[in-house]
């Protein structure tokens, strides 16, 4: 039963794992340099599962989430403005999302766009106010599996599985250096886009996580996101396979479903939109919660997506004026995979304010005891930390110089 | 007083004020040390001191007075 | 509570937990007591958005006119430990913290589906 359990949280994980920006940087990478950057996104996903896994830990022993260490660690000061910016981000990433499930509803039915942003901002207002999280997880996490359809057709477009494998080894061939090193930073800022530790973290302290459960956390970092990022091979496999012969640039939502519906017909083109739907509409929840988590954090009010409403009065009024304003921004008819592209960037410069205190708490013996950072953690986590530091001070250099990947 | 520069009477300088020691007991905490320097900052950090040494420290019964940005301590004052 | 404990990094800034584990606030900053010559005391935690402006220069005044500017003071004699958290001795309305969840709730409730 246990086992059970466990393996459909891991699925709803792996449905969970992409979301908009992943969707757009992994098949755009696709089209522009075929598999060259597949090893990237290996960098990227063993970075996402070694920074949930010491967050998870961090919950567990210590009952701190993500905005809780950052306060301790660096002050008000410092804490106030990792704060707002890791709010800008969050609700950059909350509009795109909110975008691109009106995006595929509109493919979906044909209605007009600005219906639809209205419709989907209804809808996740009702979900996410009548539902039981649990429920949440699961709905948005198996609909999300439907993307499996990628992995499918990345099969059935027989790529030239010697240069698949080739990808995953580090080499660059190409005339433009500069939007490969932009594709590389944009693949690592969506792999470890921050809200998901956020989200992650904060799940752990509201489930009241021990260090009975360390094993549990490591499986679901590890599985959850490893087999998240066999998602994200996909669709730059159907990238490279498809749009790069064909010479075609994703630009839009609905050209990235191509993928599927090239190889595999209607049905491809379906479960692709109910996939991307599905994921992306999980994915708008959980950067909602982000906002609130990090606010009520910061600030030391009750908190959590357990809780009634009216256990956490201040924690939903603001998720739901963050679900307002990113309406709003939706309805200026901002194009949604514009600003992801923006919004994976600017996260990647506010990737070291996230995960460097994570790195420091994991690391105070006072709070984490016997459960304090080994040998691996540490190795790796500074790694990154390293890889971090780089992809924060490269990505708006690069941004500006590669015209935002258009050259 | 976190913030603050530690000198001696006659100007020497031993660091900046990073932390205050306090003792739990009965009653209201009392401050023992005023922690000074550098390793107080990485233990700030959770860095950690080296297997059980804690960080530089004045006592802080050696502060003669405060005087703007400086804590004045006792000629002879040395860290612990 | 026994032992030493580093005011900066062990009380400050950490979440505050009334009698009934309620999530309160946090430890804005510290009031103390005495000076050269004698015993300097802990002798209240201060909260609330008042506080900030002490704190954070230009950004924390911003954030102390956005919060309105209250603060509270809880004296020593109402701390029971600190661990991981601090913990109080009273509920938080005795206190005058959580007043903010306090206000929004009744306005929540009416919503149906609030206690889902």
């Amino acid at each position: 039963m246990k086992i059970f359990q466990v393996a459909l949280g891991i699925l709803a994980a792996i449905g969970g794992f992409v979301d908009i920006g992943d969707l757009v940087f992994n098949v755009s990478a696709g089209a522009t340099f075929g598999y060259q950057l597949l090893w990237v996104v290996v960098i990227g996903v063993v970075g996402i599962v070694v920074y949930s896994e010491m967050c998870g830990r961090v919950a567990a022993v210590s009952g701190k989430a993500v905005f809780d260490a950052v306060r301790e660690r660096v002050g008000f000061k410092a804490g106030l403005a990792a704060l707002v910016s890791s709010q800008v981000v969050n609700l950059m990433t909350l509009t795109a999302e909110i975008g691109g499930v009106a995006i595929c509803l509109q493919l979906l039915s044909g209605l007009p766009y600005r219906w639809l942003i209205v419709i989907a901002g209804v809808a996740l207002l009702v979900v996410v106010w009548v539902t039981a999280f649990e429920w949440i997880e699961r709905i948005f996490g198996y609909g999300g599996l439907c993307l499996l359809v990628f992995a499918v057709a990345a099969v059935k477009l027989h790529p030239a599985w010697g240069s698949v494998g080739h990808g995953f080894v580090p080499h660059m061939s190409t005339q433009s250096p500069l939007l490969y090193a932009y594709f590389a930073v944009g693949l690592l800022g969506a792999a470890m886009t921050p809200y998901e530790v956020y989200f992650y973290s904060s799940g752990g302290v509201e489930e009241r996580w021990g260090p009975k459960d360390l094993k549990l956390n490591k499986v679901n970092a590890m599985i959850g996101y490893g087999l998240g990022g066999f998602l994200s091979f996909a669709l730059m496999i159907t990238g490279g396979a498809l749009f790069l012969e064909k010479g075609i640039q994703p630009e839009f939502l609905g050209t990235i479903t191509l993928g599927a519906e090239v190889p595999l017909g209607q049905i491809g083109l379906l479960l692709a939109l109910v996939g991307i739907l599905f994921a992306v509409s999980g994915a708008a929840i959980d950067t909602l919660f982000s906002g609130a988590y990090n606010l009520a954090q910061f600030l030391g009010w009750e908190w959590g997506r357990y809780r009634h409403p009216r256990g956490a009065p201040r924690f939903t009024v603001t998720w739901a004026v963050l679900l307002v304003l990113a309406l709003g921004l939706v309805m200026t008819g901002v194009d949604p995979v514009q600003l992801t592209e923006y919004a994976v960037i600017f996260s990647a410069v506010a990737l070291p304010l996230t995960y460097v205190p994570i790195f420091l708490v994991a690391n105070d013996r006072t709070y984490m005891r016997e459960y304090t950072n080994g040998r691996l953690a540490n190795v790796l986590g500074l790694l990154y930390l390293v890889v971090i530091v780089i992809i924060a001070l490269t990505a708006i250099p690069l941004m500006i110089l590669t015209n935002v990947g258009q050259n | 007083m976190v913030g603050r520069i530690v000198e001696t009477e006659s100007g020497r300088r031993i660091g900046r004020c990073t932390d205050m020691r306090a003792d739990l007991g009965r009653g209201r905490p009392k401050v023992t040390e005023l922690v000074v320097g550098r390793r107080g900052r990485l233990e700030h950090f959770g860095i950690g001191t080296p297997r059980g040494q804690t960080p530089d420290a004045v006592p802080w019964e050696a502060v003669v007075r405060i005087e703007g940005n400086r804590i004045v301590v006792r000629d002879g004052t040395e860290v612990v | 509570m026994t032992g030493s404990i580093d005011l900066g990094l062990n009380v400050l800034d950490h979440q505050l937990l009334d009698s009934e584990n309620r999530r309160c606030g946090k430890v804005d900053d510290l009031a103390l007591e005495g000076g050269p010559g004698e015993a300097l005391e802990l002798v209240a935690i201060l909260c609330g958005p008042g506080v900030w402006r002490a704190r954070a220069g230009l950004i924390g005044r911003a954030a102390a006119w956005l919060g309105g500017g209250g603060r509270v003071r809880i004296p020593w004699e109402d701390v029971a430990g600190v661990g991981s958290h601090v913990k109080l001795r009273k509920r938080a309305e005795e206190l005058g913290l959580g007043r903010g969840d306090d206000r929004l709730r009744p306005y929540l409730e009416k919503i149906p589906g609030a206690d889902r």
